[in-house]
């Protein structure tokens, strides 16, 4: 707030004090940023910060409530989509949002307002010229996601796009897409394109940005030259000023002499193939490995969402293979799903709702009426055990932030009484501080003899939690980790597929 | 070469040879029926469903529907035919029939666009107004009296064979919105918007104006059919127009519009306009009442989009399996992906 300088003739882009709520809920409160030609802005933040929301604004999806949008010195009015575009402002969505009946290639080309032969010209000289192949009579549904994301960036270099505004584009990209994203964001850099990047990797914001901007509550805290931070300085401008971190457990207590509680026997099914893992009661195992290496795939298979290819999978003892999935809940396992908008939440519900959704038909809820005061119980023990920040058990449970919701699926699966639970990214894009409440409730989970299965592509989770871990590559399983061997390079090497047979 | 375009093709193309088959099979069963007049009368007889169905597709294709234009055909014959009667000249009645149509329009865009009301709710709440208001105005009296002059033009054909000058109008206006939904910028957002209409946003298409715009095309379209109707027809009763929102939905269904918005094309709304409406002669010449033409409507509807929607299901289950499978390929190398 404090530089709130006029736009400079060579700022970009210009953001003055920016206000915006949603009815009491303050997201942006005097949100101020520029950006140069020829800069890699990276925002990071933790969930609830106000980046999307301030992305929203730039691109005149949303109306703010006060400030001023300067793009090249020209002020924007508030919430014109077309005005942002047609200044230079494009903006490529976490999740794409293409036209999934239509080609590549209209995809790209639809509202223009130039010819469409001289387009097309553009279009392949463009890519020519990034080296990007795409086949543009391929229609837009059968594209992966980083084929999906190529596509939005070529609109947005179509358009001759000044700003381009990146939100999480890695988050669903493997590493060789990552790399050959970032080689695009350098050239674009080259040619004097700014670009404000918004991610929750540190990494990469070392390895692309010019500038870096920490967001909380709503405005920036601090924003410098990159040359100017350490990794450190970043985490430690991240965290709310009260999490205490906590040391991480290098013991395992698992009794390995058990009978394991989940077994899979060569299990193949749709993105992976000839799976065999044991899982132990009391132990957590995780399962490391890039997006799309399979092991969603595998977890909902497990878990009936889709067809067995082949290979056997027990749960103690008992045969399980391609059951519908209400009878391998009932068996004793349950699934917390990566996508917990999709598949995890009735949003519009209350939280004792959504926790006793799962066990409705058993008989101690009631024969006819559901027995309310065993509903409530149910859910204050969950509320109290798992530090769910909520208003009232009746509160929605669209209403909460993203981490209290996570709490309340893991609840919700918990109240059906598991041997095992799946845990697919439990900490996937929730803040610091509810990322140790979720750790300390995974912690206690197995500490009272329930297995689990971590599945998560956070490297330093899998490190923290588990007794155990396994790395899946390209639909394999290719190594296997002892609590001594887990380490970042370990895991990182396994998931890329380095180690294990020789593959490069 | 281009999937989607040869789906489409292909949409409309089983369409029609569906109304070939449909016609040769009634031909063997009875061959009478294969005389000129009686082929060409399964054409004229179809102009009205033809116009509120190529309507009726801009609402589908926008990903929503509006069921008021049996109504809406209604309302604007009871007005344009009574005005008629009464001597005003035609050019004034059939303006203030398309006023109709427009105002219709407007009021379903903005509840549907603007305010966001579900399509399928409000549109039949106006039809519902719409059908009292013609009580209102016609005191529930029939509109018979409409001037022959009038009347005679509908029967005006090209010599030999017998096909209505009329239906000649009606396929030029589906052609010519055709060439303009598919070659034109603006008309390419009709579909865009029903496909992703926050994509549509994105890329500067205001999905809200579209969907305005589609909803007044269509109510528009059903108020020239009213006037075709009081014309072909020659009486306009309280009852007129009742139930053609269900014809109109199963033309375009059956000429390879998608429900789900998207999808599918004018052309194949006029193909499938033609067939349904081709249905109440082939009965008869297949011996049965026109009794049951309402149950066969109804019937292709429900076959058709139970169909449609497991082959959607389908072939997106069958897309992600062979992306998976993929990925664990045996053979595979470091995958060929993109530079």
């Amino acid at each position: 707030m404090e530089n709130n300088n006029k736009p400079g003739a060579d700022n970009l882009l210009q953001v003055c004090d920016i206000y915006k709520s949603f009815g009491d809920n303050a997201v942006l409160k005097g949100m101020t940023l520029s950006l140069k030609a020829g800069e890699v802005l990276s925002l990071i933040g933790g969930n609830g910060a106000g980046k999307s929301t301030l992305m929203k604004i730039i691109m005149g999806i949303y109306t703010h409530d006060s400030g001023k949008v300067y793009v090249d010195g020209k002020e924007m009015t508030a919430g014109k989509t077309t005005e942002a575009l047609s200044s230079g402002v494009y903006m490529v969505p976490q999740e794409p949002l293409l036209f999934p009946n239509m080609s590549v290639e209209e995809n790209i080309l639809i509202g223009f307002t130039r010819p469409q032969a001289e387009l097309h010209k553009e279009l392949v000289d463009t890519m020519k010229s990034i080296g990007w192949n795409l086949e543009l009579n391929r229609k837009a549904n059968t594209l992966s996601i980083a084929e999906q994301q190529l596509v939005e960036l070529l609109r947005g270099l179509l358009r001759h796009a000044k700003i381009l505004i990146l939100d999480e584009p890695t988050s669903a990209l493997t590493f060789k897409e990552v790399e050959s994203l970032f080689k695009v964001i350098k050239d674009l850099k080259a040619q004097g394109i700014g670009i404000i990047y918004i991610t929750h990797r540190l990494d990469e914001v070392f390895e692309i940005s010019t500038d870096v901007g920490i967001m909380r509550d709503g405005r920036i805290t601090l924003m410098g030259k990159i040359e100017e931070f350490t990794k450190a300085a970043l985490v430690k401008g991240l965290l709310p000023d009260t999490t205490d971190q906590q040391e991480v457990v290098s013991k395992t207590d698992v009794d390995y002499t058990k009978a394991p509680v989940l077994e899979l026997q060569n299990f193949s099914g749709y993105g992976f193939k000839d799976i065999s893992l044991k899982v132990y009661p009391g132990e957590i195992l995780g399962v490391a490995g890039v997006v799309g290496a399979g092991r969603t795939e595998m977890a909902q298979t497990i878990f009936g969402m889709d067809k067995v290819l082949g290979g056997k999978v027990y749960l103690d003892g008992q045969d399980i293979t391609g059951l519908s999935t209400q009878k391998v809940m009932k068996a004793g396992l349950n699934y917390v799903s990566e996508d917990r908008h999709a598949d995890g939440i009735f949003k519009i519900s209350s939280v004792a709702y959504n926790i006793t959704s799962g066990i409705l038909g058993e008989s101690f809820m009631g024969k006819v009426f559901l027995d309310t005061k065993k509903e409530k119980e149910l859910t204050q023990q969950y509320i109290d055990d798992f530090r769910i920040k909520v208003t009232g058990q009746d509160q929605e449970l669209g209403s909460l932030s993203g981490g209290n919701q996570q709490k309340v699926v893991i609840g919700h699966a918990l109240a059906t009484g598991p041997k095992l639970i799946i845990l697919d990214e439990p900490t996937r894009g929730i803040d610091a501080g509810a990322r140790t409440d979720v750790y300390n409730i995974i912690k206690g989970l197995s500490k009272k003899g329930l297995a689990v299965l971590l599945i998560s592509s956070d490297m330093e989770e899998i490190i923290e939690l588990s007794d155990r871990a396994v790395t899946i590559h390209q639909g394999r399983l290719n190594c296997e980790f002892a609590r001594s061997e887990i380490n970042q390079e370990n895991l990182t090497s396994a998931s890329f597929g380095v180690v294990g047979k020789e593959k490069e | 070469m281009n999937s989607l375009r040869t789906l489409l093709k292909k949409r409309e193309m089983t369409s029609f040879f569906f109304l070939i088959l449909l016609f040769a099979v009634v031909g063997c069963i009875n061959p009478a029926f294969l005389a000129v007049s009686n082929i060409a009368a399964c054409f004229n007889s179809s102009v009205v469903f033809v116009i509120i169905s190529v309507g009726m597709a801009f609402t589908i294709m926008v990903g929503e529907i509006d069921v008021s234009v049996g109504s809406c055909l209604g309302m604007t014959a009871v007005v344009v035919g009574s005005m008629i009667c009464n001597g005003a000249s035609w050019a004034v009645a059939f303006a203030v029939g398309i006023l109709i149509g427009i105002i219709v329009g407007c009021i379903n865009g903005f509840g549907v666009a603007i305010m966001k009301a579900p399509s399928l709710i409000f549109t039949l709440g106006v039809n519902g107004i719409l059908r009292g208001l013609m009580f209102i105005y016609t005191n529930g009296a029939d509109v018979n009296n409409i001037p022959k002059s009038f009347k005679d033009i509908s029967a005006k054909a090209l010599p030999g064979i017998k096909i209505t000058y009329y239906f000649i109008a009606a396929l030029i206006l589906t052609i010519i919105i055709h060439l303009l939904l598919t070659k034109t910028r603006k008309g390419r957002y009709v579909k865009a918007v029903g496909d992703n209409a926050d994509g549509a946003k994105l890329v500067g298409i205001d999905p809200v104006k579209t969907k305005f715009l589609s909803y007044i095309i269509c109510a528009v379209m059903a108020s020239i059919a009213g006037i075709l109707f009081c014309s072909r027809i020659g009486i306009v009763t309280t009852s007129s127009g009742n139930g053609y929102e269900m014809t109109a939905v199963a033309a375009c269904v059956l000429g390879g519009i998608s429900l789900t918005g998207g999808v599918g094309s004018v052309i194949g709304s006029a193909i499938g306009a033609v067939i349904m409406s081709s249905i109440s002669y082939l009965l008869v010449f297949m011996g049965f009442s026109s009794n049951y033409n309402d149950a066969i409507t109804g019937s292709i509807l429900i076959v058709i989009v139970v169909v449609d929607s497991v082959m959607q299901i389908r072939s997106r289950l069958k897309l992600r399996h062979e992306r998976l499978q993929a990925r664990t390929r045996d053979d595979m190398v470091t995958e060929g992906e993109n530079a």
